[in-house]
């Protein structure tokens, strides 16, 4: 919920012209995501997930076209709301029998959020160099290559929640 | 084994569509590093996602255990691949607590062997069945959840608890066999029964020398032979009174197993009828194996719920053998319980009935037709008593809490007073 707040507190607190909606849509992703915790709902989290960039895609419209450069570090705090988020919801379990896990899993999620930030860093640099180049092959190329993409990852989902069987 | 999505996968997969849609939609690439970071985590968690095959041995300390004790179980378990988040639960039955949380979480390498030892309570008398593991492994990313089962079965018998007791019933009539009672006839013994004058054949070690100096001819000491006897216990598994940690049947159960080992213990020979929708019986016999089938079969006994009307002819005559005491168990309940030991009775058995008093597992009720059913109710089995008593039969409330000593004691104080009516 902290790092949710954090992460809210970023575009609400911007001087922009449309400072109030940005607000709002702050506000509501912290609460869907504290109703989420509290009825540990994995949907809930999707869409506090989906609140919280909402929030800061009203910072760029009132903003104009110029690149923010903290994505990278609101990309890697969005995972890791998001990955705490679903720990936190996970079935509790009555006592942890390795205390090492713990160590193990905070490690691994710091990597994942550095990987994160690095991968977000890398598409701002992209999109930067590529600014004013484009036009509507580009475009329709970014298209089918985002739905590509989102289809790849719905057939992989596709075939891993079939049973195995064995 | 069983695979499945988690809602972890659903939500990155559908931000990350929403998040590069909307890049495209508003032209924004910061909406795109956004979501990029959620596809590429899905995709390398499902790229990298390996099918795991969990083997659990189980193992138990003990088959056998008393009530109240501790078994351990050990388990050793590995795996096909690494997995970070294990969850194993080891399936119990009610009846046996884990002393340690139960599920285990552990974290298990390739090839790695964990040995876990789980502490297990045996709150409950019964025959258990233990060793059945439930796991749960989800994937490093937390995508995907494999469950399965594994593990092999094994028996536990927890046998009840003993009570105490000071000094057991007594049958009327003793056997044939040598034993530590003290028949009531005269005959070769040790304890000292009656005088009487010496006769033909009277060894000269009886000649009391005392009386025989004070009236002038010989007079001999006559004694009380040592006897075994027979004892059959009478379980009533018709019917039973309960909640959730106790009932009747617990009850009967307990005494029937402390009073089979006393008696054992005492030389005397021991037979049980489970009377109910399931008939059980066991033949009178002696020594120790004799005590552990009494236990073994009392471990099987169970409520069954039978409409079929019994009586004492379906259970075989040998069972019940001359001149033994029987000592019904029961809580009084079912009308052919009641029916069969007053037949047992007019038979001319000699016959103690043990009432599981049920009481304290049935609340009076809240509304005052509740409680003139219960107030009826317990007059029905106040003259129930009544009855056993007015033919000769010692009938004694049990109630939990209180200890088997007290009731033996006032059987013997009823059977001291009351005079015995013969069929």
């Amino acid at each position: 919920m902290v790092a949710a707040a954090g992460l809210a507190a970023y575009p609400a607190a911007q001087d922009i012209r449309l400072q109030p909606v940005a607000l709002w849509l702050a506000v509501l992703g912290v609460f869907l995501l504290a109703l989420a915790l509290v009825a540990r709902s994995p949907g809930g989290i999707g869409f506090a997930l989906v609140g919280l960039g909402s929030a800061y895609a009203v910072l760029f419209a009132a903003e104009g076209s110029h690149l923010d450069r903290v994505t990278p570090v609101y990309a890697a705090g969005l995972l890791l709301v998001a990955e705490l988020a679903f720990w936190s919801i996970e079935a509790r379990v009555a006592a942890w029998s390795d205390p090492e896990l713990v160590v193990w899993r905070l490690a691994r999620l710091a990597m994942v959020c550095a990987g994160a930030a690095v991968l977000a860093a890398v598409v701002v640099a992209d999109a930067a160099a590529a600014n004013g180049g484009g036009g509507l092959l580009l475009e329709a190329l970014g298209v089918a290559a985002a739905i590509g993409a989102v289809a790849l990852v719905m057939a992989l989902v596709r075939r891993s929640t079939v049973d195995s069987g064995a | 084994m069983t695979r499945a999505a988690t809602g972890k996968l659903r939500v990155y997969v559908v931000v990350a569509g929403v998040g590069l849609l909307a890049a495209l939609a508003l032209g924004r690439p910061e909406l795109a590093a956004l979501a990029a970071p959620f596809a590429v985590f899905a995709a390398i968690g499902l790229a990298v996602a390996r099918p795991v095959e969990v083997k659990v041995q189980a193992e138990l300390e003990h088959e056998r255990q008393l009530e109240g004790r501790l078994v351990t179980a050990w388990l050793e378990v590995t795996a096909t691949e690494p997995i970070e988040r294990l969850e194993l639960l080891l399936d119990l039955d009610d009846g046996l607590e884990p002393e340690t949380p139960n599920p285990i979480l552990i974290r298990l390498g390739r090839g790695e062997r964990r040995e876990l030892e789980l502490p297990l309570r045996c709150q409950q008398w019964g025959t258990y069945e233990v060793g059945k593991v439930v796991w749960r492994a989800r994937d490093a990313f937390g995508l995907l959840v494999y469950e399965g089962t594994a593990g092999e079965r094994h028996w536990l018998k927890v046998y009840p608890h003993g009570e105490t007791v000071q000094r057991l019933l007594r049958p009327l009539e003793t056997q044939a066999f040598a034993g530590n009672q003290v028949a009531r006839n005269r005959g070769e013994g040790i304890e000292f029964a009656d005088l009487r004058p010496f006769t033909v054949g009277d060894r000269v070690r009886r000649v009391n020398w005392r009386a025989t100096a004070r009236r002038g001819e010989p007079w001999v000491n006559e004694t009380h032979p040592e006897r075994n006897s027979d004892i059959v216990l009478f379980l009533d598994t018709f019917a039973e009174a309960r909640r959730d940690d106790l009932g009747t049947l617990d009850l009967g159960v307990r005494a029937a197993a402390s009073l089979a080992a006393l008696y054992l213990r005492e030389k005397d020979r021991v037979g049980l009828v489970s009377f109910g929708g399931f008939l059980n019986w066991l033949t009178v016999a002696s020594g120790t194996t004799q005590l552990y089938r009494i236990v073994d079969s009392l471990l099987d006994a169970e409520i069954m719920l039978s409409y079929a009307w019994k009586d004492l002819d379906v259970i075989p005559t040998r069972t019940l053998p001359p001149r033994a005491l029987v000592i019904a168990l029961s809580p009084l309940l079912d009308e052919r319980a009641v029916g069969a030991l007053l037949d047992l009775r007019a038979r001319g058995f000699d016959l103690a009935v043990v009432e599981l008093s049920p009481y304290s597992f049935v609340p009076e009720g809240k509304s005052d037709t509740e409680r003139l059913a219960y107030r009826l109710w317990r007059l029905r089995r106040e003259a129930l008593r009544s009855k056993y008593a007015s033919l000769g039969v010692p009938i004694v409330e049990w109630r939990e809490g209180v200890p088997m000593e007290a009731v033996v004691e006032e059987v013997r104080a009823f059977r001291r007073h009351a005079r015995v009516l013969r069929a």
